[in-house]
């Protein structure tokens, strides 16, 4: 064994320990079998429970003010990680998310566009200017590469879309050519996932 | 391995996160999970074979896993990264197959895992090491063994395993490092006992 008082111990050990345990073929073959066997997931919240034990999971509902409020402290913690999508269409417009120089193209709100009861409009840009075909995905179109086309802005030659979300966290990722991007000018979801990463935008209620 | 993924139309596939499977599988696309599970068994299996120090028990932890993250696929938040949600089962599993192994008194000390899958014997003296190795891991207190393997062996970041173990992380950098001292001094003596043969 490695000298435990060479600092490099630990890193070997971890190295040796991180070695794959191969993923048996006829175990795999075994799993999936059980997997098609198995009841198709349900999306009602009364599903099992994936840890064993009978935890209960709490939500907490909090009002317009509340909304803002929490949004205010997210930008606060998270020093500008977070873009939120600010209050009113058009009442506001001082108050949306600062705009990078040199990439302006995280979701914004659209000035002068009429809210609804539940929804805000927000637009989303990409600049590809080589790429040919750009898609927007995310959990608002159920990941669906064909439901929300971005269409060429002549004046810019910016990928566009606007799309009226509700107030909430949306997680959202372009498909450039088929190939799943990032927003490069916003926050990132979630982290070492497989995959592309993908970004988030805070939408928050129309009445606030 | 070979890995086959259903096709999606629309998609390069190595770029599709997690999160998309998973809602592909959701939408009715079960064959997504497929992809879902060749994406993470080696880590999880990787993962239960080091926790419980044999592969039976690590495969059956293992496969419990899936089962309960398939039926469960609705609870998935995408805040979360699909693959800390998953060492969550994975974690509640692993600790639920040792306390059964422990009523079953039964304790495996040696980890024959490549040994036995591998289409060449390796040679003895790397798996003496592994071997060795298996038994200093194996010799940690459970806790401290689960926070050594995640940090060191899985790489997750203290707030994933705080997510992960429903631990704090601060309570989770004690248990890393005195599994570390643990494991030095046990490396240690093991060295001196073999000098001393």
């Amino acid at each position: 064994m490695s000298e435990p008082e060479d600092p490099r111990w630990l890193d070997r050990i971890a190295a040796e320990l991180r070695r794959e345990v191969p993923v048996r073929p006829a175990w795999r073959a075994r799993l999936l079998d059980e997997v098609a066997r198995a009841p198709k997931p349900s999306v009602r919240a009364d599903v099992d429970d994936a840890f064993g034990d009978r935890r209960r999971r709490w939500s907490v509902t909090i009002g317009p003010l509340g909304s803002l409020a929490a949004a205010t402290l997210l930008v606060a913690l998270g020093a500008g990680a977070t873009y939120v999508a600010m209050s009113r269409v058009g009442a506001n417009a001082g108050q949306r998310p600062a705009q990078s120089a040199a990439r302006a193209t995280s979701p914004q709100l659209v000035s002068g566009a009429p809210p609804s009861a539940e929804r805000e409009v927000v637009r989303f840009e990409l600049s590809a200017p080589r790429a040919s075909h750009v898609a927007l995905v995310g959990s608002f179109n159920e990941w669906n590469p064909v439901a929300t086309p971005l269409s060429r802005e002549p004046a810019t030659g910016k990928w566009v879309v606007s799309l009226r979300l509700p107030p909430g966290r949306h997680v959202y990722a372009f498909v450039v050519d088929g190939d799943v991007t990032a927003d490069p000018s916003a926050p990132r979801a979630a982290d070492d996932d497989f995959g592309s990463p993908s970004s988030v935008v805070l939408v928050s209620s129309p009445r606030t | 391995m070979a890995v086959t993924h259903p096709e999606v139309p629309g998609f390069n596939l190595a770029t599709m996160t997690d999160a998309m499977f998973v809602r592909r599988v959701l939408d009715g696309d079960t064959a997504a999970f497929t992809t879902l599970v060749d994406r993470h068994a080696a880590a999880c299996t990787r993962f239960a074979t080091r926790m419980l120090g044999n592969r039976e028990d690590a495969e059956d932890a293992t496969q419990e896993t899936f089962l309960r993250a398939y039926r469960s696929l609705a609870r998935y938040e995408e805040r979360q990264a699909f693959r800390t949600w998953l060492f969550q089962i994975l974690i509640n599993r692993c600790r639920t197959a040792a306390v059964r192994r422990e009523r079953r008194h039964r304790m495996f000390l040696v980890d024959d895992d490549a040994v036995a899958s591998a289409s060449v014997r390796p040679a003895a003296e790397a798996s003496d090491l592994r071997a060795e190795l298996q038994r200093v891991v194996d010799a940690l207190d459970p806790d401290q063994r689960e926070a050594f393997l995640l940090k060191h062996v899985e790489q997750l970041s203290y707030d994933e395993m705080a997510a992960a173990t429903g631990v704090g992380v601060s309570a989770l950098k004690m248990r890393v490092k005195r599994g570390c001292d643990r494991m030095q001094r046990m490396l240690r003596e093991g060295e001196a006992s073999d000098v001393g043969t």
